[in-house]
Parts: C-alpha cells; structure tokens; sequence
C-alpha cells in the first residue's frame, strides 16, 4: 500500500504543478511544488499556506478477491490567509482557486495510472513500474472553517489499489 | 543619539551581556541538512536529511517552570541573543531569522529536543535585540 501511497502523491503534484507551477513551498531551503505529505515531512508547528497538505488516514483491506483490494483515505487539507498586500481580502478567492485545481486535478481522467515503486529509485534511477493500477474516486469538498482571518478546507478522497504478492 | 544607538547596535550588546547576567547557558539548535531539489525520495520519506546542531548562546529561559495546561504539552520560553541569531543567519545563508528558525527542527537543551511553536523578535529603532522563542515539549510527554 505504501506504493499506492506514493504513486497517488507523485500523480497529484504532477497535475497541480501543471496546472498551477507558480503554487510552491520553501521546504528546508529549496523550493518544491507545494503540495506535500505530512507524514514524509520533518514535524513542525507551523502550517504551509497556500498549500495542499496530504495525510493518509482510513485503511481498508478487502481479500474477497484474487488480490487484496486496499482502501485508503487520502484528507487533503488546505489552508489560507489571503494575501498581505490586500490585507487578506482575496483569502476567498484564493481558496477558490485551490478548490478548482484541485477538483480538475483530481477529476482529469484517466482516473487511474500505473502504480510504481518509488523504494530503490534516487539519483538517475527511475521508478519501476508495477502489475497493476492505483485508482480513485471523486474528491468529497467539505464545509470551509475559518480560524480568525485564516480558512481552511479538507477534501477527501478514496484511494483503491490492488496489493501485489510481496509488495509492503 | 537614536543614530548612535542603532548604528553601533548597543542595544543587543546590552541585551548580551544582561542575558549573561542571569545566567546565560548555551542550547543547541538541531538543523537539517537543506532539502534536495527535485528529488522524488526525500518528499516520500525514503531518503531521511541529515542534521546539524549549532551552538546558540547566550539564552536564558524566561521562567523556571513550564507553562503546563493539562491536555497540552509543557511550553518554554527562551530569550535568545540577537547578536548570535545574526551571525547564524548570516553563516549559514538563510534570510532572515524567522527563516532560519522555521527550518529548524528544534532546540537541543539538556538532551531534550524541544519543538520551535513561534519565533518573535523585540526591537530597538528597528534592529532587533533579542529574540523570543516558545518551545513545546515533545507531545509524548503531554499530560
């Protein structure tokens, strides 16, 4: 399942830098697309705006079938305070725009990819790629909260995936 | 006067040395190697960075004892000299100080990594002086 994980994350920042390549994060002194996963990064108090923050939360494991077929929820949570040069006014329409890129990274099709095996990949070495497909259902956009000037959206999405003989 | 002041930075060189005065210790700040561009590994939590502690003094914690609320992990607050943070920030090439303190992974103090929650600066005629630190416990000790 890990490797469900990590193809889904590599596929979305792909979309939303595509889609949005001006959308970065500073992360220990280099500059990234800015969309992320909480439980691959250093811990820390402070939360990235402006940002999708990726944390992977219910699993799901169905061996009816001839592969164990694995659900993951993926809560993609999101955060802004506008911008300081218009005092913070835009922080709707700024939350709007990540809403959309989102909702068209998420709902381009396909709506499934080969999965790969990121384990023994680093410099020069390229992913392999795998038997079967990562696949994934529409995103569900829950009700935005605001913090003082600051809003918040978490979108949910379902992450399928079928787990091979030997994979973690 | 003001000029003279701000000019010479007499302001952090006598927060430095009241610092010392009440008993000015040294922590270590736990910095990690700077990220990898472009690599995929790191963003997936294959490939783990590497850390560095640095020296930072003279520091006074503001109080003796933890702010402790039940439910929550114990809260510091640490006094850091300005004159020290400068000469990280301008060593280790980071912009400014609130950069540096949010890319690091804590402070190292009696052998207890201690999470960085926020990072503010006093200041005199625009320079700052002295820096204020809250620092969290870690959450497995929270009551």
């Amino acid at each position: 399942m890990q490797n469900a994980k990590d193809t889904f994350y590599v596929m979305l920042q792909s979309r939303l830098t595509a889609l949005n390549p001006s959308r970065t994060i500073v992360v220990r002194g280099v500059v990234r697309p800015g969309t992320l996963v909480e439980e691959n990064e250093l811990p820390s108090a402070w939360i990235p705006v402006d940002t999708f923050r990726l944390q992977w939360t219910e699993l799901q494991v169905n061996s009816a079938g001839p592969l164990p077929l694995v659900s993951m929820g993926c809560s993609i949570q999101y955060v802004t305070d506008g911008s300081s040069g218009n005092g913070g006014m835009d922080r709707g329409r700024l939350l709007a725009a990540m809403d959309a890129e989102l909702a068209s990274a998420l709902g381009a099709e396909p709506h499934t990819i080969p999965k790969m095996n990121y384990s023994a990949a680093g410099d020069g070495v390229a992913p392999t790629t795998m038997g079967t497909n990562v696949f994934w259902a529409d995103p569900v956009f829950n009700a935005a909260t605001a913090i003082g000037e600051r809003l918040v959206r978490t979108t949910t999405v379902q992450v399928l995936a079928y787990q091979e003989a030997g994979e973690l | 006067m003001s000029d003279l002041v701000s000019a010479t930075g007499a302001a952090a060189r006598a927060a430095d040395v009241l610092l010392r005065a009440m008993g000015g210790r040294t922590v270590m700040l736990r910095m990690p190697a700077p990220a990898v561009p472009s690599d995929v590994t790191e963003q997936l939590g294959i490939a783990t960075p590497a850390f560095q502690d640095i020296a930072l003094g003279p520091v006074v914690y503001r109080k003796a004892r933890a702010a402790v609320a039940e439910g929550k992990a114990a809260k510091w607050e640490l006094l850091v000299s300005a004159t020290v943070v400068a000469g990280l920030v301008g060593s280790l090439t980071y912009a400014s100080a609130s950069v540096l303190f949010a890319a690091a992974y804590g402070v190292l103090s009696d052998d207890e990594l201690l999470e960085i929650e926020a990072a503010t600066q006093e200041q005199v005629f625009g320079q700052p002086y002295v820096y204020r630190l809250v620092l969290r416990a870690p959450l497995e000790q929270m009551i």
